[in-house]
């Protein structure tokens, strides 16, 4: 099947995916951007246990958490024209990538309010009473208290989220969308040379990926500033009771209070 | 617009037919996949000198790249190594005799063996140390303590990601439509392309995967229950 195996085209087809990258890079952003604006819709009636909006938000997080992206992005590109016919709205000439973006972001918005519910359920109850406590109102303990300390909990989620997502984007080739994946397809049954140009495919998706997680790190360990404090407290503490450094190194970070949860 | 709901009865009960395809494959996917993943992690766990590192770059690597690009690459990559390997050694087996879904197989087994391999390692480590310290303690050996101790509690506590896996397996099944294995997306296709209804169909394979993932939920939810219950009982 196809030409001879030549690392060459390795390099050379690497070049021709990068200008690609931006289409998929496109629908990563736009549809994290959107779906966490979905997310956070959809987890408002759940965390504040609203009567009827609370069946709608499950039945909605069950159906895109239940059945395939591929799926769904099929599901949309087909079903979507016909729906909006009904209230005489033609989106016949739209282009496919709009469809792509959307049910990426539906799909992925439900992941985002899993992630909300559970950030911010995470954050212990005390402090918000303790905000409550000190004189705060409702919005003040929310956007002060639980909100910094929900993200620093949300951001491995998040990067999970974000870096699933640029996975799947490789399957908006099945709609024609000249991204990354389908891109080199088409480069691939021109030149014969396939397993070249998915290795490069690869090679790309694997370095940014790569990447991202790495800055997710960072900005993780940036927003847990305020848990190191108690580590370091702790150094000061072994430190004056005459412990070696290299004893401390055991102690890396805790996330507080997630050890005993049996 | 009209829905025909006649046809989307008519398409389910086409595509229920794939179905048997779809659950093989995340059947022999998550089952080689464990196995792989155990391996793996246990090579990780105990820090194996040169398998290590070699672990370690499997896990990142396949857990950095999209499913689709394994596919991709073991279904035009295998046939080249399995056919050079052949010839060098004069067997008369060639890759074309391999079955479409066998790439799908093998594939899929080596992406679920490094997303499980997380899953069992997680597990392993949420074991308390002190378990297997009071297993040594009453004079059990170390692969005692693993079979009658660890293992059970890891798995248990690996239950929930266990059943995240084999969900995501089955919605990675799809993906065998572009070797050529009709799956239950591939289906879709086929039965839409003589009326072009092609939103009823994928309704209905939307409604069938959405019941087997329900189903998958169910039970996992049911065996949760049941392994957990050594965990009665007491405060925390």
């Amino acid at each position: 099947m196809g030409e001879p195996f030549d690392i060459s085209y390795v390099f050379e087809y690497l070049v021709k995916l990068l200008p690609t990258l931006k289409i998929t890079l496109l629908i990563v952003v736009s549809s994290i951007v959107i779906g966490l604006g979905v997310g956070f819709i959809v987890a408002l009636p759940q965390l504040y246990k609203i009567p009827i909006l609370r069946r709608f938000s499950q039945v909605y997080l069950s159906f895109f958490r239940g059945t395939p992206i591929l799926i769904q992005l099929f599901l949309f590109y087909y079903g979507l024209p016909e729906i909006l016919k009904l209230v005489n709205l033609d989106v016949a000439k739209v282009p496919a990538i709009y469809f792509v973006i959307l049910t990426y972001a539906l799909h992925s918005g439900a992941y985002m309010a899993e992630m909300i519910r559970a950030a911010v359920g995470a954050v212990d109850r005390g402090q918000v009473e303790a905000a409550y406590s000190v004189g705060m109102n409702g919005f003040q303990a929310f956007t002060r208290i639980v909100l910094p300390q929900a993200m620093a909990i949300a951001i491995p989620v998040f990067a999970n989220l974000v870096i699933a997502n640029l996975k799947d984007t490789s399957l908006a080739f099945s709609l024609g969308i000249m991204e990354m994946t389908g891109k080199s397809q088409t480069l691939a049954v021109m030149s014969r040379h396939f397993v070249e140009t998915y290795i490069s495919l690869a090679i790309i998706y694997f370095v940014i990926s790569f990447g991202l997680e790495k800055l997710f790190h960072l900005l993780e360990r940036k927003l847990l500033k305020h848990e190191r404090r108690i580590t370091t407290d702790v150094k000061e503490q072994l430190v004056k009771l005459g412990k070696t450094k290299r004893s401390l190194l055991g102690f890396g970070y805790s996330r507080g209070g997630r050890e005993n949860e049996a | 617009m009209k829905l025909d709901f006649a046809f989307i009865w008519t398409a389910f009960l086409q595509l229920l037919t794939a179905v048997p395809t779809a659950l093989a494959i995340t059947v022999v996917s998550v089952s080689c996949g464990l196995l792989i993943g155990t391996t793996v992690a246990i090579i990780r766990l105990y820090k194996i000198p040169v398998l290590h590192p070699i672990a370690a770059s499997y896990v990142t690597f396949i857990r950095g790249t999209p499913m689709l690009t394994h596919l991709l690459l073991i279904y035009f990559g295998l046939p080249i190594i399995v056919d050079g390997i052949s010839e060098a050694l004069g067997l008369s087996f060639r890759s074309v005799s391999i079955p479409m879904i066998g790439f799908a197989y093998i594939s899929f087994s080596i992406t679920a063996g490094a997303y499980m391999s997380e899953v069992v390692r997680s597990g392993l480590l949420a074991v308390n140390r002190g378990q297997i310290e009071a297993a040594y303690s009453i004079g059990m050996t170390t692969s005692q303590a693993m079979r009658r101790i660890i293992l059970p509690q890891a798995f248990s506590a690996s239950l929930p990601n266990l059943s995240n896996s084999v969900i995501g397996m089955l919605h990675g099944s799809t993906l065998a439509f572009t070797v050529s294995v009709v799956d239950i997306n591939a289906k879709a296709q086929i039965v839409a392309s003589t009326n072009w209804k092609f939103f009823e169909a994928y309704l209905a394979a939307a409604l069938i995967f959405w019941g087997l993932t329900f189903i998958i939920e169910r039970l996992t939810a049911l065996a949760e229950k049941r392994f957990n219950l050594y965990n009665r009982g007491g405060v925390s």
